[in-house]
């Protein structure tokens, strides 16, 4: 599997975090998980488009930019 | 035993597809395969059949649901002719690249404009370059055991390609001729139930061919190899069939009162009837001249040509078809054969005629004109036309 | 490492595999994920063609599909065969974009309707050609700009569900990927249904219709709620409106897209008003036959 290119990551502030599951649920890819320990991300397959970021009711996810 | 009936051609590849089992028929109505159709929809409606009749609403979707059909485990068939064919040409493309054993007639009619609803070979001819196998026919019995042969012949493993079953619309389509009808237990022992080693559609057994291939030339190259190998398999399934059925077609080609002879000429479809006539007759006359039935112009038989080249001075090429601006004005056979002869240090010479087009009958005229052309090139060593538009010459009494 | 591992279990059980070659913010993977969840493992996905078949490339069931000129025919045949063989425990779902269901493929939709074909027929609406580079087609909005209608599409937008309810099919609804509950519970209600099933969803798309990828849902969400992208269910030819939505000005959802940017005063008054008469529509006929 191929490197995927992207210039921004999603990052989550656990604190914050509801754990309502939008990200989850919209996430076009399946790459956002919300386990018992909070929203986990696969960096494998994500491709940084923020959907989960934007769908987020309190704002806890972060869209940061790779280096 | 088989009992025999006399059957037009639409219905002896209506029984065809009966006697092969065919499990889903898709098919769109044109003339002259309509009664292909509407026997297989009596069959299926008295109980005869056991097949799903699909009634779609063009030929596009008619190719296209046998596609699904063929790749969803069922054996399928369907028919159609002239601007049907065409119409479905871009689906034509998709069962031999995708490796799909699909029998279908193609009932010949031309093309329009300038044609009618009678037949010449260019609605069939056009598909060649497609993958498809293809067998011209002469009569009804011929048209039966083809089709059926041509379920062993496509569903070989070594093949796996579509079959097209070609014949004449009117002349072969709806002329009666007795037909041995084979039993149906004999069929079911020579032709086993449709099973695709590439192709599982169903949940939890899903297995297929399809995909973008990383080496395009490889790919489209097996597909290739598998036309090539279908020669071998054609030779054999004639020889099998025979066994069984007591009929022999002589795989790719037939030679026709051809002993001790240097002079002959090729016909395809149902001209080859009458053009049995006319060299029996001559014959008696003691003009030397013989008959080359090229019943499978898909995959090409280039070594059976070249081996049967080897006795001829002269081969006469009669085309019943156009192609326009062709070299030297040929017809698509005779071009085919000159490209499969090129090779060879000692050629025959080579004549062709066009007959027959817009589904113009083929008169015993005209084929007796045909053989006194070849005898005369024969005689003299060259050939006076290169291509030979027959049936504008004055020929003086039509018989 | 332990997330990696977590995700590989995942797709595991997944019917879609991440990691599709789609664009980001793609509303296909993101349908067929939801989809996929109603529609079950004893199923057969036919279609093709760019855009939609991009998504289907990564679903793990069997797949199948010839060219995107092909809709619903060859799923025509897996029905055939499928009935051949006694399997009728099968779902045949045959998925196509909108330029096939709109334009190209659009008689023979409309064909496998009138035979009732025992299939579900998806929709996947992104409203143009996007995959060749977003050229207009049949189910292009009035006003949307693409490369072939570079100062705005003339033509409304065919109303492809009404069309194909008035074939008289068992069922037919819109779905939107904003409301997934709503999206599952038609496809559950479709699969319960024999005879021929029209859905017809929306794909929003970043590149298209040119807005931030992080905005796909949202977008989509104000289709909803300005009534653009009414969401209703036609069964056996009565008309139920699934959502209601206070109603939001269609400026909302042109603003959000810079393919209406161009659009004027006027323009969007006319869009308002269509828009406004739909809507009346459908609240009239709500719970009523709409077959004429």
């Amino acid at each position: 599997m191929s490197q995927i290119v992207r210039a921004f990551q999603p990052e989550v502030d656990q604190n914050t975090c509801i754990k309502c599951g939008n990200c989850q649920t919209y996430c076009p890819e399946g790459t956002v998980m919300l386990t018992e320990e909070g929203v986990v991300f696969d960096y494998r397959y994500c491709k940084g488009c923020g959907v989960c970021a934007n769908e987020c009711p309190v704002k806890a996810i972060k869209m940061r930019r790779e280096e | 035993m088989g009992i025999i009936r006399m059957l037009e051609g639409n219905e002896a590849a209506a029984w065809g597809a009966k006697l092969a089992r065919a499990e889903v028929v898709p098919a769109y109505p044109i003339t002259p395969q309509t009664e292909l159709i509407s026997t297989i929809a009596s069959f299926i409606a008295n109980g005869e059949m056991k097949a799903q009749y699909i009634k779609v609403e063009g030929e596009h979707t008619a190719m296209a649901a046998a596609i699904g059909a063929s790749a969803a485990g069922a054996r399928v068939f369907t028919a159609s002719a002239s601007q049907g064919i065409v119409f479905m040409e871009e689906a034509l493309w998709m069962p031999p690249g995708m490796r799909l054993p699909i029998v279908m007639c193609m009932v010949n009619r031309a093309m329009a404009p300038i044609g009618g609803l009678r037949p010449d070979h260019n609605d069939s001819l056009l598909q060649r370059d497609t993958g498809w196998i293809q067998f011209y026919c002469e009569n009804s019995q011929e048209i039966l055991d083809t089709v059926i042969q041509a379920y062993k012949v496509g569903e070989d493993k070594r093949v796996y390609l579509p079959v097209a079953v070609c014949y004449d619309g009117y002349f072969a389509s709806a002329t009666a001729t007795p037909t041995s009808i084979p039993d149906q237990k004999e069929v079911d022992d020579y032709l086993p139930p449709y099973k695709h080693e590439m192709y599982n559609l169903m949940p939890g057994e899903f297995r297929t061919i399809r995909g973008f291939p990383q080496n395009i030339a490889k790919a489209r190259y097996e597909v290739q190899k598998a036309t090539e190998k279908a020669k071998g398999v054609i030779e054999e399934v004639d020889k099998s069939y025979g066994e069984i059925f007591g009929r022999y077609y002589d795989g790719a080609l037939e030679e026709y009162a051809c002993d001790g002879i240097e002079a002959v000429f090729m016909t395809m479809g149902s001209m080859t009837g009458t053009a049995r006539d006319v060299i029996d007759e001559i014959q008696a006359e003691g003009k030397k001249v013989g008959l080359i039935k090229m019943r499978c112009f898909r995959p090409f038989p280039t070594e059976e040509l070249r081996k049967l080249a080897k006795k001829y001075k002269v081969i006469g090429i009669v085309d019943r078809n156009t192609s326009y601006g062709s070299a030297s004005g040929s017809g698509i056979v005779a071009m085919e054969v000159a490209r499969a002869l090129y090779s060879l240090d000692d050629r025959p010479l080579l004549l062709n005629f066009h007959v027959g087009l817009g589904g113009s009958d083929v008169t015993m005229r005209q084929i007796r004109y045909i053989a006194d052309k070849v005898l005369d090139a024969y005689q003299t060593g060259k050939a006076e036309d290169e291509t030979d538009w027959v049936e504008l010459k004055d020929l003086g009494e039509v018989m | 490492m332990e997330v990696n591992k977590l995700f590989d279990e995942y797709y595991e059980k997944s019917l879609f595999q991440g990691g599709s070659t789609c664009c980001p913010g793609c509303g296909g993977p993101m349908f067929w994920r939801m989809a996929l969840e109603a529609i079950g493992s004893n199923s057969i996905i036919y279609g093709d063609g760019p855009c939609a078949g991009c998504a289907i490339r990564n679903i793990k069931l069997p797949t199948f599909g010839i060219h995107f000129s092909f809709a619903a025919d060859g799923a025509t045949g897996i029905v055939a065969a499928l009935n051949a063989k006694g399997r009728n425990d099968v779902t045949v779902i045959s998925a196509a974009g909108d330029g096939a269901t709109g334009d190209i493929s659009f008689g023979k939709i409309s064909a496998a309707a009138e035979r009732n074909e025992n299939m579900i027929q998806i929709c996947i609406d992104n409203e143009a050609y996007m995959n060749t580079g977003i050229q207009k087609s049949g189910l292009t909005p009035y006003g949307a700009w693409t490369t072939t209608t570079p100062q705005g599409k003339e033509a409304p937008k065919k109303r492809i569900p009404m069309i194909i309810a008035q074939h008289r099919v068992p069922y037919v609804a819109t779905i939107s990927v904003a409301y997934p509950r709503d999206l599952k519970a038609k496809i559950t209600k479709a699969k319960s249904i024999s005879g021929f099933k029209y859905l017809h969803t929306v794909m929003p798309c970043p590149t298209g219709w040119r807005f931030d990828p992080a905005k796909s849902v949202e977008v989509v969400r104000l289709g909803v709620e300005t009534w653009a992208w009414p969401l209703y269910e036609v069964e056996n030819g009565v008309l139920r409106l699934t959502l209601k939505p206070k109603q939001r000005p269609i400026e909302d959802y042109l603003k959000a897209q810079a393919r209406f940017r161009h659009l004027n005063k006027e323009q969007i008054d006319y869009v308002q008003q269509e828009v406004n008469n739909e809507r009346q529509r459908l609240l009239d006929f709500d719970g009523k036959s709409v077959i004429t």
